[in-house]
């Protein structure tokens, strides 16, 4: 990169955080996406301000540099990967939090982990209860421009459904509060739907492509201290599909709810079961793993008894078998990383949702996707709100065997292809769900509009969505 | 309106939809929205579809002709006045329901009233459990263009929180479909964020004036049937605000919760207290009037004694006159209209949200433009969603008496500026509020500039959303 | 010596798919409060923690990066606490990879690591270039112990040139529980410093002849103060250099067992004193001795010990080791000032620890930061206390 702008980006964040250094430049051209190419940025650059983003972005535009912002590097489908020669905006030292107990709401910096703020909001008895997998990792912000969900989804939907309001950077410097904060005078966050278009949603999923989020506010909620832990049986899709609409549709609060094919299930056993301290058992065709969660004990155990009632009306059995959704639950903020990384493999991910009425249809294509090109890999995922269900199909790969992964990216894009056809949505939109789908070309064509308004010289996170 | 024009939207929606005549005209010349001056418009179209909808607006756009969307014509703060010599598409001919059981969800056409889908969606045993006050009249989208809110808004928050996407067309005609039902393969709505960054909020709550909404998908849920009313006193505003706080705290599903001061509850009584069979009483110095509601018996008598449990921690009492909430909540199809008119003065509203615990600041702020201005009306405000209050101030003048209507346009105006000092924010961006929110100029800038590049010619209720 | 396998190597660095969790990593259930200490006592560009060093390393090993000084800085600004192998999802060890492939990488020049070991090669200890002084503190003992024994006390460079009143108050409290025990005469370095920084051939040569010292003072039992010569004696010189040892016991784990079968009793230090512990990374994450020190701290009457905020598995680490209080002192005591930090905010008069080098970095680290906390070893807390 030009060292004219080097020196202009020391002179807004001091020298001390910014670096061209190859080395450092080398750590920022791949991030938790395997199976996607590294691309060396130009600089990489730490604000420590929302002040500092909006400096740094006025730079960046006068200049035309693209910027990748980038905070956990965490992100698993290329989110954060830069472009050749552009600058990687790091946002982990914007670690402010503010909570706001009467507000019922929390505002955080762009740097503040999910993990590091259900610690602070435990001290009050509270929680934001989503946690991506990658919790650990990843920041709010992050995850909110990603828009991603996880254990706690499957009562209250993805983390756009928490968000109250977000600063956010514009590609001209311009700082945006979106939702009551909107107002200076505000006591803060206390309401998304304020002052009419939802600006909010707009950058929500974006991926960094119309904006830099530099602080995050989100709903508070008492922490849940009444838990269940149950697995149910099931001998077909249908009724397994059945059960997870049945358990919304009579408000039995399922925190998280997973449905496993019983294969799945033996080899997440054989990796795992031991170390999670699951019983041997005879998996059903179909299991449903569940935890129940109540701030109060008697509605738990009324929850409890109708979930029961409910997986016999559709002929299941409780299996009685609770440290597999006990597992996953407690350990949230690390089992889902544990069993991503524990086999050995290097994977690519293909997130989508599907209604649980068509939870099957994904099951039939990532199987025979596999199948076609002779991969190994697993699908599994969990309910993720109102009407929807969070698919994280995994092709894994050897990362030294060039050719496997150069297959496995092949597989990827024809499975995105084959599961679009199924009626599946992706929530993080990649190009090759749709580049070819000529219903979406005017949807497409409204995204790219709004992305030239805000950002005219196309320098954030260009291509994330395809060929702008 | 030129008559190639009007020979044009003829072509487009037959002879019959479209009028030209005075007394057409005059009847569109205004909405429910009193204190506003009538404006008429050109021509009145009424197409029959998405697509005349396009084509409507595509000749709009050639000709430049401004455009005012209107369906139930209910809405209270000028949303719906057209623009002279302007065009007024009437939505109410596109009709259909299209119930999707299986995703939880239902899809209705822009004509299609809550009243109608509450009709229909009771066959089922199911419900969308937020209604607007005006249910019976204004249309579902009609109430997603201006995100409106009501009864079970407490429980579930703004209309905004039931959408899983609209079906818009853009100003150049476009027709966009957003959530899940962007794929054309997608079995119907089931998720709201699909495909990156969520569309469909900026079209909730644009009054309009980015696209007209020609259908709406929204969350169905099973309907409930376990009620409980009650009336809860207290001696200052700060135990009733952190009344509601703690019900929300501790998982008590209120369904429609509202804080009435002493003045304003007797003053209701003296009108319908003896319609709706509400027992003479000292009303405290703060109700609060909740109707409790769940699918099982059970969970809603736990409610019960806790809601009692946390009004009396908080040094309240339970009043113990069901009649008051019963009648609201039962009749929530019409009670509100019928409190708005039998006092026979008309008004002008000023909607906007407070915080729970800053909701005295509005009552003070408006009791003291009622003493200082010297006219009558009220306040009272709604639970209306994780942590805010819609809040409804009436200000009430004689129709016939032009200086008093002046004069509450006058304290209408500089209220706004004095709710907006308190941290209060409006939820509907109603013309009123333009230059009125100091430090939200970048804010109003980036909706200028969307605004401007989804409607360039500028022909979508121009003027409407906060002045753009 | 153990080659080391490359392949082998490769496919372990593999194992990292970068998901990111060795940052800052904070986990309330396993204790963990944030993971690396060099992120977060630096300017915390991705290279400065676990990830990132990875990163490097592949490209380096690959060819993918110039093998320069430059560029092998990463590798070497990282104590090795393992915080970081404490929390990967994966099924591997990222510290001792990292540890690996600074050996691999050994012939790219790197000053402070060449001056370490040839000052350990030639004069028996890494501070200093001649031998003197080493040995200075036995003079001050007022008692002469023997160079043979069945017990040997292995006092160790730091303790025996830094904190030499720490070499005495072990020297005299285990006179004083009736122990005959061996000083050697020229006590050669463990070499702790040389596995950690990549000069394994070197530290190998070197583990050979402090077998052979010990071998020399026909001790049965090694008894040693330090948790990094206990880690490299332990555990390094069996497992890396395949040599057979006798029994090394550190002093914790020595007198608590004095403690439980009654043979010494305590006296009391005074009346509610607040102590808080420091794990030592070579001791705790290393060894798995949690208990130990804290079982006998709280054996001493008058004592409260408090937990710091991050403690046994999930402790920050002090900043010396690793090489990193050479490679880069500013930074290591920067990361001691944030252990006593940690250790302030639990309210504790004292920092009790059990390793001399963990010592000596939070004793520079107070001074930073002008804490007025004291730092001592459990061997100096006790020595007055005995019976």
């Amino acid at each position: 990169m030009d060292q004219r702008i080097v020196d202009e980006l020391a002179r807004i964040v001091g020298n001390e955080f910014v670096s061209t250094r190859e080395d450092v430049l080398l750590t920022y051209s791949a991030s938790a996406s395997t199976g996607y190419e590294s691309v060396q940025p130009g600089a990489v650059v730490k604000p420590g301000s929302t002040q500092e983003v909006a400096d740094i972005l006025k730079v960046a535009n006068k200049y035309k540099i693209p910027v990748t912002p980038r905070s956990g590097g965490s992100s698993l489908q290329g989110e954060a990967i830069p472009k050749p020669d552009g600058l990687v905006v790091e946002l982990l030292r914007l670690k402010d939090i503010t909570v706001f107990e009467e507000l019922r709401s929390v505002r955080v910096g762009a740097g503040i982990t999910f993990g590091k703020l259900d610690k602070l909001l435990n001290q009050y008895d509270l929680w934001v209860p989503i946690y991506p997998e990658s919790a650990l990792v990843c920041t709010l912000a992050g995850n909110v421009a990603v828009n991603g969900a996880g254990p706690g989804s499957t009562a209250y939907g993805c983390i756009a459904e928490m968000v109250l309001g977000l600063e956010v950077v514009l590609p001209d410097g311009t700082i945006i509060q979106t939702g009551t904060e909107g107002n200076p005078n505000a006591p803060g966050p206390f309401l998304r739907y304020a002052f009419g278009p939802d600006l909010t949603g707009l950058f929500i999923g974006s991926l960094g492509s119309l904006g830099i989020i530099t602080s995050v506010s989100v709903k508070t909620f008492k922490r849940v201290h009444h838990f269940h832990y149950e697995t149910y049986g099931f001998e077909t899709k249908q009724q397994a599909e059945r059960f997870l609409i049945e358990l919304k549709q009579n408000e039995i609060h399922a925190l998280f709810v997973s449905i496993y094919e019983g294969k799945i299930l033996d080899f997440f056993m054989d990796m795992l079961g031991e170390e999670y301290g699951i019983p041997k058992h005879e998996w059903p065709a179909l299991t449903v793993s569940v935890t129940l969660g109540r701030v109060r004990e008697d509605q738990l155990k009324s929850d409890i008894k109708l979930a029961k009632q409910i997986c016999k009306q559709l002929e299941g059995h409780v299996i009685g078998i609770g440290e597999l959704p006990k597992g996953e639950w407690d350990d949230r903020m690390r089992t889902f990383a544990r069993s991503s990384y524990a086999h050995g493999w290097h994977w690519r991910i293909l997130y989508h949702h599907q209604p649980p009425s068509n939870w099957h249809r994904s099951i039939e294509e990532i199987w025979a996707i596999m199948d076609k090109y002779h991969l190994l890999g697993h699908t599994a995922g969990f309910q993720s709100g109102h009407g929807s269900y969070n698919y994280y199909p995994h092709l894994y790969f050897d990362p030294q065997d060039k050719e496997e992964e150069m297959k496995v990216r092949e597989a990827h894009k024809e499975l995105a292809q084959r599961l679009f056809k199924t009626g599946a949505v992706p929530f993080k939109l990649a190009p090759y769900w749709i580049e070819d789908v000529e219903e979406m070309k005017d949807y497409l064509n409204l995204i790219k509009t709004l992305k030239r308004v805000i950002d005219p010289n196309n320098i954030m996170n260009p291509g994330i969505f395809g060929d702008m | 309106m030129n008559t190639k024009v009007v020979s044009e939207l003829v072509k487009i929606v037959g002879e019959e939809y479209v009028s030209t005549r005075v007394d057409v005209l005059l009847t569109y010349s205004e909405t429910a929205s009193m204190a506003k001056d009538p404006v008429t418009p050109g021509a009145v179209a009424r197409p029959g579809s998405a697509e005349e909808v396009s084509q409507i607006l595509q000749l709009c756009n050639k000709n430049k002709i401004l455009v005012t969307p209107r369906s139930g014509g209910s809405s209270l703060q000028g949303e719906a006045i057209p623009k002279p010599d302007g065009l007024v598409v009437d939505l109410l001919r596109i009709k259909g329901i299209t119930l999707h059981k299986e995703l939880r969800s239902v899809t209705v056409g822009s004509g299609i009233t809550f009243g109608e889908l509450d009709k229909f969606l009771n066959q089922h045993d199911l419900w969308v459990p937020v209604a607007p006050e005006s249910a019976l009249i204004c249309s579902v989208a009609g109430n997603v263009a201006v995100n409106g809110a009501g009864p079970g808004s407490s429980a579930y928050g703004c209309i905004a929180e039931m959408v899983l996407g609209v079906e818009v067309v853009l100003p150049n005609g476009e027709i966009i479909q957003t959530g899940s039902e962007a794929n054309p393969n997608a079995p119907g709505p089931f998720l709201r964020y699909a495909f990156g960054p969520d569309l469909t909020g900026l079209f909730i709550g644009s009054l309009g004036s980015l696209g007209i909404i020609t259908k709406v998908s929204l969350k169905t849920y099973k309907r409930m049937h376990q009620f409980h009313y009650e009336t809860y006193g207290f001696d200052t505003a700060e135990q009733s605000e952190k009344f509601l706080i703690e019900v929300k705290n501790n998982d008590v599903l209120p369904m429609f919760a509202s804080v009435y001061e002493g003045p304003v509850l007797n003053f209701f009584m003296d009108m319908v207290g003896e319609e709706y069979g509400i027992p003479e009483h000292e009303w405290p110095h703060r109700t609060v009037s909740m109707t409790i509601g769940r699918l099982r018996e059970d969970r809603m008598k736990s409610d019960a004694k806790k809601a009692k449990e946390i009004c009396e921690q908080l040094g309240g009492h339970v009043i113990g006159i069901s009649e008051l909430p019963q009648g609201e909540w039962e009749g929530r199809f019409w009670t509100f209209v019928r409190t708005c008119y039998i006092h026979g003065w008309h008004w002008r509203t000023l909607y906007h949200h407070q915080t729970p615990t800053n909701s005295h600041r509005s009552v003070e702020e408006i009791t003291a433009a009622m003493d200082e201005h010297g006219f009558l009306g009220h306040t009272a405000g709604f639970l209306s969603g994780h942590s805010t209050m819609n809040m409804y101030p009436h200000f009430y003048f004689d129709p016939l008496d032009k200086e008093e209507d002046h004069m509450i346009r006058a304290a209408h105006d500089e209220l706004a500026i004095t709710l907006y000092k308190t941290g209060a924010v409006p939820f509907k961006l109603a013309e009123y509020w333009k230059g009125r929110m100091e430090g939200m100029e970048d804010y109003m800038k980036l909706l200028s500039a969307i605004k401007e590049t989804l409607d360039p010619n500028g022909i979508l209720n121009p003027g409407v959303l906060g002045g753009i | 010596m153990t080659e080391i396998d490359l392949d082998d190597l490769m496919e372990n660095l593999a194992q990292c798919r970068r998901c990111g969790i060795c940052r800052d990593a904070v986990y309330e259930d396993m204790g963990f409060d944030g993971i690396c200490p060099v992120w977060k006592n630096t300017a915390g560009f991705e290279t400065s923690f676990m990830r990132g060093k990875l990163m490097i390393a592949i490209a380096l090993l690959e060819g993918r990066l110039e093998k320069t000084s430059d560029n092998t800085e990463a590798l070497y600004a990282c104590s090795l606490c393992g915080n970081c192998t404490e929390i990967c999802a994966a099924e591997f060890d990222p510290k001792e990879s990292l540890e690996l492939v600074r050996a691999v990488l050994s012939d790219i020049p790197n000053e402070v690591r060449d001056t370490l070991a040839e000052r350990i090669l030639t004069t028996n200890n890494p501070y200093v270039t001649d031998k003197k002084g080493k040995r200075d503190w036995v003079a001050e003992l007022g008692f002469e112990p023997p160079t043979k024994a069945d017990t040997l006390y292995y006092f160790g460079c730091t303790a025996g040139m830094k904190l030499p009143e720490t070499a005495k108050a072990a020297a005299r409290l285990l006179k004083a529980a009736g122990i005959e025990f061996a000083v050697l005469e020229d006590e050669p370095c463990c070499g702790s410093v040389m596995i950690r920084t990549g000069r394994l051939q070197d530290a190998e040569e070197n583990a050979k002849k402090v077998l052979e010292s010990i071998q020399e003072s026909g001790a049965k039992t090694v008894l040693v103060s330090c948790a990094g010569c206990l880690k490299t004696l332990r555990k390094d010189y069996p497992e890396k250099f395949n040599l057979s040892m006798p029994k090394i016991v550190h002093f914790v784990e020595y007198f608590l067992e004095l403690v439980k079968s009654g043979k010494i009793k305590l006296k009391p230090l005074g009346k509610n004193v607040k102590i808080t512990y420091h794990d030592p990374c070579h001791m705790g994450r290393e060894l798995g001795i949690y208990e130990e020190p804290r079982d006998l701290l709280k054996a001493i009457p008058g004592v409260e010990l408090v937990e710091m905020e991050t403690n046994r598995r999930a402790a920050m680490c002090c900043g010396a080791g690793g090489g990193l209080r050479s490679y880069d002192p500013e930074l290591s005591k920067k990361i001691a000032a944030d252990r006593v930090r940690e250790a302030e905010e639990t309210g504790a008069e004292i920092i009790a620890n059990a390793c001399p080098f963990c010592e000596q970095n939070l004793e520079s680290g107070a001074k930073l930061i002008d804490s007025s906390i004291r730092v001592a070893d459990i061997v100096d807390l006790i020595v007055d206390l005995i019976e």
